[in-house]
């Protein structure tokens, strides 16, 4: 891996952390177990590696954002996920916040590219 | 499966132990329905080559089972720039107080020789090593008592609350005027040369050659020999040196180190009048004397006088030169005065 890519892998990974988050707190407010959770974020075209999933789901536990409880489904069991009461209010205000910078970047970008079409602007 | 098993063991020699079956149960149902999913679209069990393919795509045992590991730090972000600016201090001090106990202990010993200087320069980095090693360790049980909630000293994290905009030290002379203002090595060497000049200084009188080189051997060889009135300039020398290396010890102490010092500037030109004056003092302007006069008046006296001329004469010279710029320092120093004062009003 040249440095300019390495560089860019960093960069992305920093990108997608806290949206992982986000996508994450998301599916969950419908009770998941994590092999369903990371297919419904790959449907969605949020592949995630099972190394970061599900140690991100204890992580959010941990924290207080979701609750967890094993559960026999299909003659397994398994531990499924929901977002607790904090993690429902958590998850507002991160979507509010990602909306808003969502909207700057957007915004900025268009004016760069708006510049750049017409340097006069 | 027994690859699946063999891999999820593997997996759980890494994860912290409390939570080990916990884990393992958990990664096993998702691993376990994700294989039934891939044999249920291919008709049949894995073969061993792709279930190798497919735990090779999740990562090795340790890749998979290092997220579940808490974060630790040796020393976090929180206090990484204290540390960093403490483990500067400590090596620089490390070097100062090194340096200061191998002077004493060259010139405790009755012969200082070029080995033992030579060892103690070898040893330095060791010094440093040890001093650095000692910061590191004391700032990684910091970190742990900080994390674990044991101990709170905010003053250490560099989001401190006691941080102030009034504590930021002013801007120096030289920063206001455009020029680099004077940086903390700047400062250090400073007092690092002055402990070393000082070292210097203090071998002239049992080993003149390092400061006259092969002249010493000659001056030992020829008619002339020093007045005593080299001996109160020798120790006015010391003396001026060892305030010089005072003030820039405490100025590194007190943290002045990086604002301007102007009256340091006209201290140190005030005290070089004192060797320049005990040249011109010496009785009978006479610096260098006729080891034999009796036989030697007669064949060098033209050129003893002339000697003492010339040291007179020199003295007078650097006596106007430091007045002249004791002068300009104190131009300087009113116009700089007003120009505060008149942008206070």
């Amino acid at each position: 891996m040249t440095i300019a890519e390495n560089l860019f892998e960093n960069l992305r990974l920093e990108l997608r952390r806290g949206c992982l988050t986000l996508a994450v707190l998301a599916q969950l407010r419908q009770e998941r177990y994590g092999y369903t959770l990371r297919k419904a974020l790959a449907d969605d075209g949020l592949v995630i590696d099972e190394s970061t999933l599900y140690p991100l789901l204890r992580r959010l536990e941990t924290q207080g954002l979701l609750a967890s409880e094993w559960r026999e489904e299909e003659k397994r069991n398994k531990r499924f996920y929901r977002l607790t009461p904090d993690g429902e209010q958590m998850f507002a205000q991160l979507l509010a916040e990602w909306h808003a910078i969502n909207a700057s970047v957007t915004a900025s970008v268009a004016a760069t590219i708006q510049s750049t079409i017409n340097p006069s602007l | 499966m027994e690859l699946l098993d063999r891999y999820l063991e593997a997996v759980r020699k890494h994860l912290p132990w409390q939570r080990q079956d916990d884990i393992i149960a958990e990664l096993r149902a998702n691993l376990e329905a994700q294989l039934e999913e891939k044999e249920a679209a291919l008709g049949r069990p894995l073969t061993k080559a792709e279930a190798e393919a497919w735990l090779k795509e999740l990562g090795s045992p340790m890749q998979m089972a290092a997220p579940y590991q808490p974060q630790h730090y040796l020393i976090g972000p929180n206090i990484f720039p204290t540390y960093r600016y403490v483990l500067k201090l400590a090596c620089s001090w490390a070097a100062i107080i090194y340096a200061i106990v191998t002077v004493v202990q060259l010139f405790a010993t009755q012969n200082p020789s070029e080995t033992a200087l030579f060892d103690a320069v070898l040893h330095l980095p060791w010094v440093l090593i040890t001093a650095a090693a000692w910061v590191t360790m004391i700032f990684a049980a910091v970190e742990f008592a900080m994390m674990r909630g044991y101990v709170k000293i905010p003053a250490l994290c560099a989001s401190s609350p006691h941080w102030t905009p009034g504590s930021l030290p002013p801007l120096g002379h030289d920063a206001a005027s455009g020029k680099k203002p004077r940086s903390y090595a700047q400062a250090i060497a400073e007092a690092v040369f002055g402990i070393l000049f000082l070292g210097w200084l203090t071998l002239i009188p049992q080993h003149p050659y390092v400061l006259m080189g092969p002249g010493a051997y000659w001056l030992k060889a020829s008619p002339f020999q020093l007045a005593p009135v080299w001996a109160p300039l020798f120790w006015s020398i010391v003396a001026i040196t060892l305030v010089q290396i005072g003030w820039n010890i405490a100025a590194l102490l007190s943290g002045r180190w990086q604002r301007p010092q102007p009256m340091k500037q006209v201290v140190f030109k005030v005290l070089g009048l004192i060797p320049a004056a005990i040249i011109l003092t010496a009785p009978g302007k006479i610096v260098v004397l006729l080891r034999h006069p009796a036989t030697d008046q007669a064949r060098y006296g033209l050129q003893l006088d002339a000697i003492n001329h010339y040291f007179h004469w020199s003295a007078e010279v650097i006596c106007v030169i430091i007045i002249l710029q004791l002068g300009w320092s104190a131009v300087q120093l009113t116009l700089n005065s007003y120009r505060k004062r008149a942008a206070a009003i």
